[in-house]
């Protein structure tokens, strides 16, 4: 399946490489991935479905 | 003692007729809203068909009697015919195209998710965080979504001032000179539609989740009950989640994400079963209700951080039952009028200044809790009483409004008869799935209309002689007799494909729709979307011809459409937003509205994404009446005091004859016709 790509300066990435290590983290992968969805929630003010559910549900027209 | 005036000495006589007649004038002065040019009854739901046969009976001697000084005629409302789509295009003169509501509900194609169509919460600036607290840089506010300038703020741009009560999908207000306070759209609380909080013993009688609220469990010790109401997110406080401290546990060195602790009002409840009372004791206020018995408005305060920020918040307590279970309903947190922590009124002063006369009042979205009768938190004689004490607010307010006209337009909206028309309609409808044989509900709606015709009474009463006035509806009301699963029907088409088939009927939100195979998908309750290229998050139907080919063939098939039970056709209309609507925001709504056709309606479970085995279903919802179709089914009603020239008037003809009464000539872009003869 496609794999998105994205170029990273070498001297960033021997920086994650080393902190992800030092963070515990089992790939740069795993460490990019998690720092990455953490500040694109801060944007996003991202629901769960949990709070969307409620937003929504006090609607009488749905279940 | 009868008084003898021909008794009083003459001198004295003339006095008195002097004094009365002073009083007279002054009494017109004040109780006569003459000022006004123009005043708008809007009665959300109230049908052309239920109107004429209330009529007829001799039920409704008032709009009889406005019927025969101007006219009546249906009034054609949008497709969809929600009343969020119906009153903006009122409001704005626009269709969907224009204002950009489809629907309830609309999808964000990037993320899949559904959401309010009308308004949308906005993040705060990024946050200073000082250890467990933080503080937002700048803040955070709501936004409606409505597009299209008002027929009101048309008015303000001439120098004309309006009161506009309770117009939906005005949250938050748009501003122009004059008052307006927001209506349905408008949330609680904590940011949803209405979510009301139940606290009972026997936590195990009810299901683990409820639609449109919360139950909690409590524990009476000594006939002593302690219990909290559960606010919104205190976001100057944070604490780590679970998440992150799950990480940190498997030795990941992770920077902590947070969570916003919600904030909590403790209240204590005393029973006294032998008097089947219980006195209620919330902050510095203490009440006591009989078991059955509403409270009035009550206080309550949310800390966000001690004695600096306090959010402000109003409640209704109804003890439903002391014994043997103890069961205690809670209204949705509203918005305290008195010190809004979000802007309602516009200027914002002036819900303060209506509680200052009128007391508190329900603030959220649609007052009359549905799903608490819907889920059986409410019975239905329970749900009649609450929805009197909303109606009894609304009424207490027009009366406020008419004896203070200061303004040049009115605008007063009623919504009883329509959640009433919803939840009642069962009751007199024998061929209903779910009809329930109650003398008394029988005769509910029949009420709702006659308590309507009250109000017009009064309001005749009131308003000057060259005063226009118009009552309306957004759209009328048919039966809801079956359930048509949309979703699940793609599926059996082929148009959408699961990853888990036999896990169809498990989750929500299409969590379990496999996007690169899936063609279309319906969201809302008449919308229908294609999983579209370079649109949806992971899009499968490339743009232009492929997409034009698949809205053909969808719309052959919906109108192709048979329920197996009884062989009638489900579908009557489809309409294409980008094809039959004018104005920027066409594109930004559903690629097909399903116009069903009279008895169906749209499932429950589809407009949120969830697939049940059966496409049709009986629908033995208390839920038992809708609108949500074919628009030519449920027209609105238009009845005025002036002469109507159209045969077939619609809502966006009566935003241009509003503005032509104050002679004011539409701009371009409105889509209306002037229907009304003006005065001679």
């Amino acid at each position: 399946m496609f794999e998105p790509k994205v170029k990273l300066d070498k001297a960033l990435y021997e920086k994650l490489k080393m902190y992800s290590t030092i963070a515990g983290y089992s790939s740069v992968e795993e460490f990019v991935q998690h720092a990455l969805e953490k500040e694109i929630k801060q944007f996003e003010g991202a629901e769960s479905e949990d709070e969307i559910r409620q937003k929504l549900k006090g609607l009488g027209y749905i279940s | 003692m009868r008084a003898d005036r021909s008794r009083l000495h003459p001198v004295k006589s003339r006095a008195v007729a002097l004094l009365w007649t002073l009083c007279l004038a002054c009494a017109t002065c004040n109780l006569s809203a003459a000022a006004q040019k123009v005043v708008v009854l809007g009665i959300d739901g109230m049908d052309p068909k239920l109107l004429q046969k209330f009529v007829e009976q001799g039920r409704m001697p008032n709009f009889k009697a406005l019927m025969a000084e101007g006219d009546f005629r249906p009034l054609q409302t949008t497709m969809p015919p929600q009343s969020p789509v119906a009153w903006s295009t009122f409001m704005t003169g626009l269709d969907p195209g224009g204002h950009g509501i489809f629907d309830f509900i609309h999808v964000d194609p990037t993320k899949m998710a559904p959401y309010n169509s009308m308004a949308v919460a906005e993040a705060g600036g990024r946050p200073v965080n000082v250890g467990s607290w933080s503080f937002p840089t700048s803040g955070g506010g709501v936004r409606l979504l409505r597009k299209g300038k008002t027929f009101w703020q048309m008015l303000g741009e001439r120098g004309l001032r309006s009161t506009i009560f309770r117009m939906p999908v005005n949250f938050p207000p748009v501003k122009a000179p004059g008052r307006s306070l927001s209506g349905m759209g408008t949330p609680d609380l904590i940011g949803s539609q209405g979510t009301f909080s139940f606290y009972t013993d026997h936590r195990k009688d009810w299901p683990a989740q409820i639609s449109g609220g919360e139950i909690y469990e409590v524990t009476a010790i000594s006939n002593r009950v302690n219990a909290q109401l559960h606010g919104p997110p205190n976001t100057f406080r944070r604490f780590p989640t679970k998440e992150s401290l799950d990480l940190l546990e498997k030795g990941r060195a992770v920077s902590l994400d947070y969570d916003n602790p919600k904030m909590t009002q403790d209240f204590v409840v005393y029973l006294d079963p032998k008097a089947r009372a219980a006195k209620l004791m919330i902050g510095d206020q203490e009440l006591v209700l009989k078991e059955q018995e509403w409270s009035d408005w009550v206080h309550a305060e949310f800390k966000a951080i001690p004695h600096v920020i306090t959010i402000s918040s109003a409640v209704r307590f109804y003890l439903r039952q002391l014994s043997p279970k103890f069961e205690l309903y809670v209204t949705p947190l509203q918005i305290d009028p008195e010190d809004p922590v979000m802007p309602i009124s516009q200027p914002a002063n002036w819900s303060k200044e209506l509680c200052s006369e009128l007391g508190r009042f329900y603030t959220h979205n649609i007052p009359e809790d549905a799903q608490a009768f819907k889920n059986g938190v409410l019975s239905a004689r329970e749900f009649w009483d609450q929805m009197m004490l909303a109606y009894e607010e609304r009424s207490r307010a027009l009366d406020y409004l008419l004896k203070h006209p200061a303004e040049d337009f009115l605008f007063v909206y009623f919504g009883t008869v329509d959640q009433g028309s919803h939840m009642l309609w069962h009751f007199m409808d024998r061929e209903h799935p779910g009809f329930v044989q109650d003398d008394v509900l029988q005769d509910g709606i029949p009420r709702l209309y006659e308590m309507l015709d009250g109000q017009l009474g009064h309001l005749r009463k009131m308003i000057g002689r060259d005063t226009a006035l118009i009552v309306m509806s957004d759209h009328g009301f048919a039966p809801f007799y079956w359930e048509v699963n949309l979703n699940t029907w793609l599926l059996e088409q082929g148009y959408i494909v699961l990853k888990d088939p036999s896990k169809q009927e498990s989750g929500e939100f299409f969590s379990n729709v496999d996007w690169s195979r899936t063609k279309a998908y319906a969201a809302g309750l008449n919308g229908l979307y294609v999983n579209l290229k370079g649109r949806e998050k992971a899009g499968a139907v490339a743009a232009r011809q492929e997409y034009e080919a698949l809205l053909d063939q969808l719309e052959k098939a919906l109108l192709a459409m048979k329920d197996p039970r009884n062989n009638r056709s489900p579908v009557s209309l489809v309409l294409r937003p980008r094809r039959d609507f004018k104005g920027p925001e066409k594109d930004k709504g559903p690629d097909i509205l399903v116009g069903y056709s009279h008895g169906y309606r749209c499932s429950w479970e589809s407009p949120l994404g969830e697939f049940p085995k059966a496409v049709f279903v009986d629908n033995h919802s208390a839920w038992s009446g809708d609108h949500c179709m074919d628009y030519r089914q449920v027209p609105g009603i238009l009845v005025t005091n002036r002469r109507i020239t159209s045969p077939a008037p619609a809502l966006a003809d009566l935003t241009v004859s509003l503005l032509q009464e104050f002679g004011i000539a539409p701009p371009s872009g409105l889509t209306g016709q002037d229907i009304l003869e003006p005065k001679k």
